[in-house]
């Protein structure tokens, strides 16, 4: 019997889409039959295992459901066995791994077991690995934890003695580790091992590594080393006969599980149990999980399905290796060759734009219409569109609306842009002023634009789903259920939580609406409650928002729309390059950059700092607010710039008056370090992105974030705090693995920041070529316009 | 703990008209359907019926059967009060409890009913292919107020195979063995509820050392004027007691999925112990036309009209019809095979070609002795 106990990390949510929606990562299928954690379990099992401990998060019913007393894998038994160890504290916010807190709410588990060692391991490793083999690797070594490596990944799998790690769990509270990942790293203290495993493992993290995995399996040479005939992988029985081919189908170096009916062709995929494969359907390059239906002419490629999603005649569904198209469980896809869209926002680049939704909006129907969707856009014809554009829009029609019990004319024009497009509602009393927002009534005027659209529909050739976007449209489903027999569906896409549209009810009597006895309208709640789905701009952000601390005073609205609420990161827009920027001196791309180094000194001089290349210097584009953690900023910069003179800091942005007031005097404090340029010029901050070291982004909360994605694109290194769409885009660089394209801190503290900050002047100053590493991957990051789209594109299609 | 109805399993038959297939295995432990036993069907009609007290008579070739049903975990049949239990010939102070003839082993083990004191006794074969519930069953008996009740069903094929019944209405007022000249067209299923007592009785009157329930109880309940009723089942029941009737049940999966309704396992599924497998592969661009396939199987030639088990590999432009083929086959590249069941771990050497136009059984000593004729 072996002497290892092992504790079963399965409160990794890794970035799965919408693929853990009803499951966590341990419970996803894989290669037709298993789900993720029989990997764990049955190493367990070969290894003669008899004490485990899973620890889940989330919704575990269907963990639960698999792994049953765990008999499977000969854990059902009177001394030890499986203990399921759920949290106790929902609220804490689950992190990449397992935390010693965490295992303290179960310490007497750890107390009472009785084996001398642990193994801890994430139930997201496809491999099959003789634990045996590792504990005794890991005795021989002598040291105080070990991890098993495979190659340069590191597995995330720890050997530790119990007692050792009692002592950490006891005193998770006074030491600086929150898990064995963090004990790990401090190798000045502790003496660690790296184990060289040297056969298969994959860590599943998100649909791409998913597919991938699962496609592996389809080479023999691999696949046997997972399938081993003396080490089975087990999994729970299942009552389904042999697969049946019916007719001639055919088959390419594929899968096929268990009561799954074939008539269609299959190449290069995995066929979970009981699908039915028509006559004429294609699939190629997928996964589709147990219970789906692919009906005849359907055509599939690097898709992942998940369970009983019926595919309809004659749809076809393409994602990429990087990018699989993901569905939901349950879905029902149909034919959407024609699909059509409407976005509804108060702006669109590029006729009108005050900010970033103008980029999006422009961007994405732009991306999507590549994709051969038909997509229209509609804004308020403001001013500035009118004075602009008036000779190229040409008249739609016109209506008159009763609003506010006054009749009001209103027109319709459009303009067709590279194949989108653009509607613009026209109204004297209402759009036509000098600004686009900062008025009384601006929740009246956008009322007012969401009862125009409401009118103009029945204008025009009907949309399948009106995109809507911010608190300006929030009222529309609202509006539309009231007015129309037959209300279009609708997405909503938070854009930004802190702009709502709160104002007095009395604007829905203006609409000519009941309102109850409430006394006050919030849109973008109304939105929220109304909208057939809702998407935000990154999937961190979307979790986030669950906690009162982001979600603010629509936390429970969106906790109750909980099911149809996705997460999908904003694309950042081609041009924003270092090879086409005409704004910096020396151009240069991910293949050749040495530009940057021209740049930065061509920054410095422009700056007025003393010029080198060993100088470090951290660059910053941002709006000056408490939100983008300007507080930390001010608290650890005079101590840095202190201890640090070849420390430089780069600032270009403007907003509140008390920090920049802080900020000016540090920068009168250290004038040789220290430059501000508070003039924000929004569009040509590129000479800060392409000469700075360092591009700091430490916000309390960033719903997707732009700067960081152009940061990494001209190779200044984010140093973020882990939140929103940068949790979503920065990976910590890894010292053991040199892996990442950033660093990231997620307590927001000040001496966390400046622990990472640190860190990050290390590697710069010490390991150069790390720092070279760094500047690739970060360049090689790629989250685009097409990703976006695509990922819009699946909403669609859950929504028609 | 009182029962109400338990069930007495026979499954020591030797199947010698299924020899070789049954050379070392019982008959209920021979391969059906790809992945399934032919015990498979009893006991997943037992628990899709709930009932969980099952004694198993085993008498030959009794360890393959023992190892495949363990604790019957896989049928649900692994709980505290009942479950399955091996009932195997033992020795006592009155001598050598060898089992001769059907009735003659429920009679050895009497000992295992008084434990459990049921008000019912079904009685089962391990060896035949149907998917039924027993409750109707039951139910019926005990409306009927008859002291033991026989399932029949109608038989398709030649009914001087069968126990042939007689019956006004469902009462059975005659029965006859295998008859030349079948009186009727209900054959006995072999499947009987007893009421407990009158089992006890019927069977401690037996004094010989060797009968059966239907050449010798049967006659004797009916001369002693005991009640008999009979239960007609109307859905898909074969006896496959010879090789052509086995290979024809397979095929059957095939060609009349209605049959057995293999993939309907809302109602009645048909459990069968898992293997460790993945899902099969196939690896070649190929047709695969109107087979079965299990997990494990490495498919790298053509398969058409077959049933394949668990692991089996087909080389590289091997070529397979008409046929079944057991777990754990190796077919090597280039052969070819028509009309042949493959017994489990036949290794069949490459560019071999066995063809035949009736069905023949095939295993490594087959195959040695094809070899030596071939020299």
């Amino acid at each position: 019997m072996s002497d290892l106990l092992v504790v079963i990390d399965a409160a990794n949510q890794g970035r799965f889409e919408k693929l853990t929606l009803h499951r966590m990562p341990g419970a996803l299928p894989f290669a037709g039959r298993y789900r993720l954690i029989d990997f764990a379990l049955s190493n367990v099992r070969n290894a003669g295992i008899i004490n485990v401990a899973i620890f889940p998060f989330g919704n575990y019913r269907s963990l639960q459901d698999h792994i049953g007393s765990g008999k499977r894998w000969n854990l059902d038994r009177r001394r030890d066995g499986l203990f399921l160890l759920p949290p106790k504290n929902m609220m804490l916010p689950s992190d990449d791994m397992l935390t010693l807190q965490r295992m303290h709410e179960h310490i007497e588990y750890f107390k009472r077991s009785a084996q001398s060692y642990v193994l801890l391991t994430p139930a997201n490793i496809v491999w099959n690995i003789d634990l045996n083999w590792a504990l005794q690797q890991h005795i021989e070594s002598g040291a105080d934890i070990s991890e098993i490596m495979q190659d340069k990944i590191r597995l995330q799998t720890y050997i530790i003695e119990r007692q050792a790690l009692l002592e950490l769990i006891l005193n998770y509270d006074m030491i600086p580790y929150k898990t064995l990942n963090d004990v790990f790293l401090k190798k000045n203290t502790i003496k660690t091992k790296a184990i060289k495993y040297h056969g298969y493992a994959k860590r599943i993290n998100d649909p791409a590594t998913y597919i991938r995995a699962n496609l592996d399996m389809l080479d023999l040479s691999i696949r046997r080393k997972v399938f081993r005939e003396k080490y089975p992988v087990y999994s729970k029985e299942k009552t389904a006969p042999p697969a049946r081919y019916i007719g001639e189908p055919l088959l390419k170096n594929s899968l096929v599980s268990s009561g799954s009916m074939i008539q269609g062709n299959i190449e290069n995929s995995i066929i979970g149990r009981d699908c039915v494969i028509k006559k004429g359907a294609t699939i190629k390059n997928s996964v589709v999980m147990s219970n789906c239906v692919i009906e005849a002419g359907a055509s599939i490629t690097h898709a992942i399905l998940d369970k009983a999603v019926i595919v309809k005649k004659n749809t076809q569904i393409e994602g990429n290796l990087h990018a699989p198209f993901v569905t939901q469980k349950e879905q029902i896809l149909t034919d959407q060759s024609d699909i059509r869209i409407l976005f509804a926002a108060s702006e669109a680049h590029p006729y009108i734009k005050t900010g970033g939704l103008a980029d999006v909006i422009g961007g994405l129907s732009k991306a999507l219409s590549n994709k051969g969707v038909d997509i229209s856009v509609i804004v308020p014809m403001y001013k500035p569109i009118k004075e602009k554009y008036h000779e190229s829009y040409q008249y739609i029609t016109s209506r008159t609306v009763v609003f506010d019990n006054d009749e009001h004319k209103i027109r319709l024009y459009a303009i067709t842009r590279r194949k989108v497009r653009y509607y613009f509602i026209e109204n004297f009393e209402y759009f036509e002023r000098d600004n686009i927002y900062g008025y009384k009534d601006d929740c009246k005027r956008f009322a007012f634009f969401s009862l125009a659209i409401t009118v103009f529909l029945d204008a025009l050739r009907p949309f399948d789903l009106i995109h809507m976007h911010d608190w300006h449209v929030g009222l529309l489903p609202a509006i539309m259920k009231h007015y129309m027999a037959r209300p279009p569906k609708t997405l909503l896409t938070i854009h930004n939580i802190d702009y709502q549209g709160k104002c007095d009810s009395n604007v829905l009597t203006a609409l000519n609406m009941p309102k109850n006895k409430q006394t006050n309208i919030n849109f973008l709640e109304s939105g929220i409650l109304n909208a057939t789905k809702l998407s935000t701009v990154s999937a961190t952000y979307r979790n986030e928002l669950k906690y009162d601390y982001y979600g603010k005073n629509l936390t429970e609205p969106l906790q109750k729309r909980e099911r149809d609420f996705h997460g999908v990161l904003n694309g950042l827009p081609k041009h924003f390059t270092p090879a086409n920027d005409q704004v910096i001196l020396s151009k240069y791309d991910k293949n050749d950059y040495f530009g940057k180094t021209e740049n930065k000194l061509f920054l410095q001089k422009k700056m007025q700092l003393e010029m080198g290349l060993s100088k470090f210097v951290i660059g910053m584009v941002s709006r000056i607010t408490e939100q983008k953690g300007f507080p930390l900023i001010i608290d650890m910069l005079p101590q840095v710039l202190k201890h640090h003179a070849d420390i430089q800091f780069v600032l270009l942005g403007t907003g509140d008056k008390k920090l920049i007031e802080k900020l000016k005097a540090i920068e009168t404090e250290y004038p040789t370090q220290v430059k501000l340029n508070l003039g924000y010029d929004a569009t040509e901050p590129g000479y800060i992105y392409a000469g700075a070291d360092l591009f700091l982004m430490p916000s309390r909360v960033e719903p997707c974030g732009l700067a960081q994605m152009i940061a990494l694109k001209y190779g200044a290194i984010p140093l973020v705090r882990k939140t929103g769409g940068l949790a979503d885009t920065i990976t910590d660089f890894d010292p053991i693995t040199k892996e990442g394209n950033g660093f990231t801190f997620f307590t927001y503290n000040k001496d966390t920041l400046l622990g990472r900050f640190l860190d990050a002047y290390h590697v710069f100053k010490h390991e150069k070529d790390d720092w070279h590493k760094l500047i690739k991957s970060a360049m090689k990051s790629d989250f685009s316009l097409e990703t976006q789209a695509q990922k819009m594109l699946e909403i669609y299609l859950t929504t028609l | 703990m009182k029962t109400d109805v338990l069930a007495m399993l026979l499954v020591g038959g030797r199947g010698s008209r299924l020899h070789p297939i049954t050379k070392n295995t019982a008959k209920p432990a021979v391969t059906f359907g790809g992945k399934y036993k032919l015990i498979d069907f009893v006991l997943s009609n037992l628990s899709n019926a709930g009932i969980t007290t099952v004694g198993i008579i085993t008498q030959y070739e009794p360890h393959a059967l023992m190892k495949y049903i363990e604790h019957g975990a896989s049928w649900d049949l692994d709980i505290a009060d009942g479950g399955v239990q091996f009932l195997t010939p033992y020795t006592s102070a009155d001598g050598d409890h060898w089992q001769k003839g059907t009735a003659h082993a429920i009679r050895q083990h009497l000992h295992f009913v008084e434990q459990h004191d049921p008000d019912y006794v079904l009685i089962l074969s391990g060896d035949h292919v149907y998917k039924m519930d027993y409750k109707p069953l039951i139910k019926a008996h005990a409306d009927s107020g008859c002291d033991m009740t026989i399932a029949a069903f109608k038989p398709h094929d030649d009914l001087s195979r069968y126990g042939i019944l007689m019956t006004d209405k469902d009462r059975v007022i005659g029965f006859e063995e295998k008859p030349a000249r079948p009186k009727s067209e209900l054959a006995s299923m072999g499947i009987y509820v007893f009421n407990r007592n009158v089992l006890d009785k019927i069977l401690a009157a037996s004094l010989s050392e060797d009968f059966d329930f239907g050449k010798d109880i049967i006659p004797k309940a009916l001369n002693e004027d005991y009640l008999l009723n009979s239960y007609t089942f109307d859905g898909y029941f074969r006896d496959v007691g010879t090789i052509e009737s086995l290979y024809q049940a397979n095929m059957d999966l095939i060609r009349n999925p209605e049959y057995l309704k293999l993939s309907d396992y809302k109602t009645l599924p048909l459990y069968t112990k898992s293997t460790a497998f993945p899902p099969h592969h196939i690896e070649k661009r190929q047709t695969i036309n109107d087979s079965l396939i299990s997990d494990g199987c490495l498919i790298q030639g053509h398969v058409k009209n077959s049933v394949l088990s668990p692991n089996v590999t087909v080389g590289f432009e091997a070529d397979i019809e008409d046929s079944i083929i057991f777990a754990n086959v190796t077919i090597g590249d280039r052969c070819r095979l028509k009309n042949v069941i493959v017994l489990e771990n036949t290794v069949i050497m490459k560019g071999m070609e066995i063809v035949y136009d009736k069905v023949h059984v095939i295993d490594n000593e087959t195959l040695w002795a094809l070899g030596d004729k071939h020299e």
